[in-house]
């Protein structure tokens, strides 16, 4: 976890805005190898947007070759109206840069049928390869997208009933009626974000320090979804110095050496270089969720949990850099001592081998499956 | 959506789509100058709702522009135009073929002006003429061509049912009464004011001056208004209650007000009165002359003050209007005068006897905005949206609404001595540019 501290909220909008473009630029996108960018909605992205719209027309980054998908979309409010994302979107970003409509996606909330819009939207993002960076803000109950606490950690995208908070929260775009405030949204789930390559999140302003805190200090937690960014292996959070009221002043003065250091060191807290070109494509296989077991049925079922943790572990790409531990080779393996004795010149032994053992007592098998 | 399988490695070259991405600019929306892109296009001749047209069309225009912080404004509208360039149009000439010819190099002339929609001005004159060349004055912007210029939204007939003692410089002698809507009928010509029950063609006539005190006039403005043609009061001595009578009937409109009317009396207010609400009539639109001769700027600081938003600046200019400056023959039908022009200001040959203007638009609307202390805006307000209003176009000219046809004047401000000038750098006329100032900047 790097976790970026600047002094106000427009150094740190300005810090992520030129973060997001070295990534582009260094990535150095193609029509055949587009840069892949997952993009918020929301108060804390604004000053991000606005400086990446100014470098874009002072001529220091060009959108052509970028692939947007956003996180998330109100279900049945019309997609020009005023307060949806879709507008959101082109008035602060899209309507001022050259990205093109057709590397433009977000989430259809009128669509006819919103789980085929989710499934389809799953699939897209896997079809161009993966998100290279997701940017993300958080909400003051620490929601990433609209995960809103209690959400499984495991969600993907899909329709969801938003809280009464956020409901209350929103109707003030909506002149204070709430019956004309969305109840239902459709958003990409934990899972979603934190198969990116890298997640990127700012979180700016007193009212969102708690959320903070229970981010970094403490474990992961459903009911603080932002928190589940601890199993990501490249999260950057960076935030202003009053979202930080909540933390320890250790841990703001840790973070803060960590980037001093670096920086003296003439050493960025930077990716992976694989990490920072993307894949080569279309050879790399996409990133996938790999389970290292086995299961019968790809989803989990009474009958057969998986456990969550292991997923999100295994998650992401690890194996696209350095692994230390190596596992030993085959031929190391201990054998039985029992085995390197020639059988032949022996009378059957008294104690049964195992192996034997199981064939008598075939009962036996089923306590021990039970028991597995 | 995109379909997921999009196919990165074949781009191909886009199609020319004929869109315009306008960026950097400030729009005149309502009372305000809003920092706003804008994108048109030629093909459909009208401004886009660019955020639809992104998601849904997925494309993005041919051409993005760069005006560096001017102010595009939607394309002026003027009301009373009796000729431009040489041309007048109440002129009868042996060859109908030059007549329309000769207004449709006056298009391509005028909308260099910033002027891209007008109302064709016939003064008093003969039944004859008026059969002969209200065909030629009709709605011209059918076809939708950029290059034909000024568009005709139909003309306007100012008289001949005027009242003797407000001729102005009209001939006293064809103004006529009329009694019954027969009397329209045969001075203009019925297919000229009745539309035609086989054809979806609008009729030539949009608009009609005529003094409401005089004949069976007052009657007949209802039968007027049910064919579309506004009635405009004017040339009249109509009292505050005649007046008021007629807007009861249905007049939405006064001629160069003060100019042609009884003045202002406190114990009568005249034609003037019906722009207060005593009677709680609709007031209605008015127009006003600002060369700074027809009227004293107070005046028509104090005309938009009683009713802003029926203001429409006006020039009533003649046909020497854009030419040098000299001597130029001209007749009412009465006799044969020659009108000396020396800058906007036109006099009847040796005497101080004002004939008409000379001034363009945009000069009206910079007077206007140094005069009254308006804001830009408003003052733009006066020749776009508030003349639309007037002619029953609003939404499609006089707007830079999303639908509304993309009839553009890009303006410049320059500043001299405290005076604020707007200049017509460019026009766009259906999406596509007509015109473009050259430096230093070419008088008209």
């Amino acid at each position: 976890m790097r976790l970026i501290i600047r002094d106000d909220a427009d150094a740190a909008s300005s810090y992520v805005a030129n973060y997001i473009i070295d990534r582009i630029k260094h990535f150095a996108p193609t029509p055949a190898h587009p840069f892949v960018l997952g993009l918020p909605t929301g108060s804390s992205p604004l000053g991000v947007y606005k400086n990446l719209v100014e470098k874009y027309k002072a001529g220091e980054i060009s959108f052509e070759n970028v692939v947007t998908f956003n996180m998330d979309e109100y279900i049945g409010i019309p997609r020009d109206h005023p307060e949806s994302y879709h507008s959101f979107m082109w008035k602060h970003f899209f309507s001022h840069v050259n990205i093109h409509p057709n590397n433009v996606n977000i989430l259809n909330g009128n669509a006819p049928d919103l789980e085929a819009e989710c499934v389809g939207y799953e699939a897209k993002i896997k079809a161009v390869g993966g998100i290279d960076l997701f940017l993300a803000g958080i909400g003051e109950d620490g929601h990433i997208a609209f995960n809103e606490p209690g959400s499984s950690l495991a969600s993907r995208t899909r329709v969801k009933t938003l809280a009464y908070d956020t409901i209350l929260a929103n109707s003030r775009f909506f002149d204070n009626d709430l019956d004309k405030v969305p109840k239902m949204a459709l958003t990409v789930g934990v899972q979603t974000v934190l198969e990116a390559r890298e997640v990127v999140v700012i979180i700016l302003g007193a009212r969102k320090a708690l959320a903070l805190q229970r981010c970094i200090e403490q474990g992961v937690n459903h009911m603080w979804t932002l928190s589940s960014l601890q199993l990501h292996p490249h999260p950057m959070i960076v935030c202003d110095e009053d979202a930080t009221l909540e933390l320890q002043v250790k841990t703001v003065k840790y973070f803060k050496s960590i980037e001093k250091v670096a920086l003296a060191q003439g050493f960025q807290q930077i990716l992976p270089s694989k990490i920072r070109t993307g894949p080569p494509r279309p050879a790399a296989p996409e990133p996938q969720t790999v389970l290292a077991v086995e299961v019968q049925s790809s989803s989990p079922t009474i009958d057969s949990p998986q456990p969550t943790t292991s997923r999100l572990l295994q998650a992401t790409p690890a194996t696209e850099y350095p692994v230390r531990s190596v596992s030993p080779e085959i031929d190391f393996i201990p054998d039985r001592m029992g085995s390197r004795i020639p059988e032949l010149h022996f009378a059957p032994r008294l104690t049964p081998s195992p192996e034997m053992q199981k064939q008598k007592q075939i009962p036996a098998t089923r306590v021990n499956a039970v028991g597995a | 959506m995109p379909s997921a399988d999009r196919d990165y490695d074949t781009p191909s070259p886009l199609p020319e789509n004929g869109m315009t991405k306008l960026t950097n600019c400030r729009l005149v929306r309502g009372d305000r100058l809003v920092w706003d892109d804008i994108w048109i296009s030629s093909a459909t001749g009208k401004i886009l709702r660019s955020q639809a047209t992104f998601y849904d069309e997925l494309i993005l225009p041919d051409k993005t522009i760069d005006l560096s912080g001017r102010i595009v404004s939607p394309g002026f509208i003027e009301c009373q135009l009796n000729g431009a360039f040489g041309f007048n149009f109440s002129t009868l000439l042996d060859d109908e073929d030059q007549y329309g010819e000769n207004v449709r190099e006056l298009n391509r002339k005028l909308v260099q002006t910033g002027v891209t929609s007008y109302v064709p001005t016939v003064t008093s004159q003969t039944a004859d003429l008026y059969r002969k060349v209200l065909p030629h004055l009709g709605p011209s912007g059918g076809s939708r061509v950029a290059t034909d210029g000024a568009e005709s939204l139909g003309a306007h007939v100012e008289g001949p049912f005027l009242n003797p003692g407000k001729n102005g410089v009209h001939n006293k002698q064809v103004l006529r009464q009329a009694s019954s809507f027969a009397d329209l009928e045969d001075m203009y010509g019925a297919t000229n004011i009745n539309p035609s029950p086989f054809s979806s063609n609008p009729i030539p006539i949009k608009m009609l001056t005529a003094a409401p005190e005089l004949g069976n006039m007052t009657q007949l403005i209802p039968e007027v208004c049910a064919r579309g043609i506004v009635y405009s009061i004017g040339h009249s001595e109509a009292t505050y209650e005649e007046a008021s009578a007629a807007v009861a009937a249905g007049a939405t409109m006064i001629t160069h007000l003060f100019n042609a009317m009884r003045p202002l009396h406190h114990r009568n207010p005249g034609i003037f009165g019906v722009l207060g609400i005593a009677e709680s009539l609709p007031r209605p639109f008015f127009g006003v002359i600002a060369d700074g001769i027809h009227l004293h700027p107070t005046t028509v600081k104090i005309a938009w003050n009683a009713h802003p938003e029926g203001f429409i600046l006006v020039t009533d200019a003649m046909h020497m209007a854009g030419l040098p400056d000299g001597t130029y023959p001209w007749t009412n039908g009465e006799g044969e005068f020659f009108i000396t022009k020396k800058g906007a200001v036109l006099l009847l040959e040796g005497s101080d006897t004002i004939a008409g203007s000379s001034i363009t638009l945009i000069d009206c609307v910079n007077n206007f905005l140094n005069w009254s202390g308006a804001t830009i805006p408003q003052a733009i307000k006066a020749v776009t949206t508030t003349p639309a209003a007037m002619l029953h176009v609003q939404g499609t000219k006089g707007s830079l609404d999303a639908g509304a046809d993309a009839d553009l004047v890009i303006l410049s401000e320059e500043n001299t001595d405290g005076r604020t000038t707007l200049v017509v750098d460019e026009v766009w006329k259906f999406g596509a540019k007509v015109f473009k100032r050259h430096a230093p900047p070419a008088s008209i």
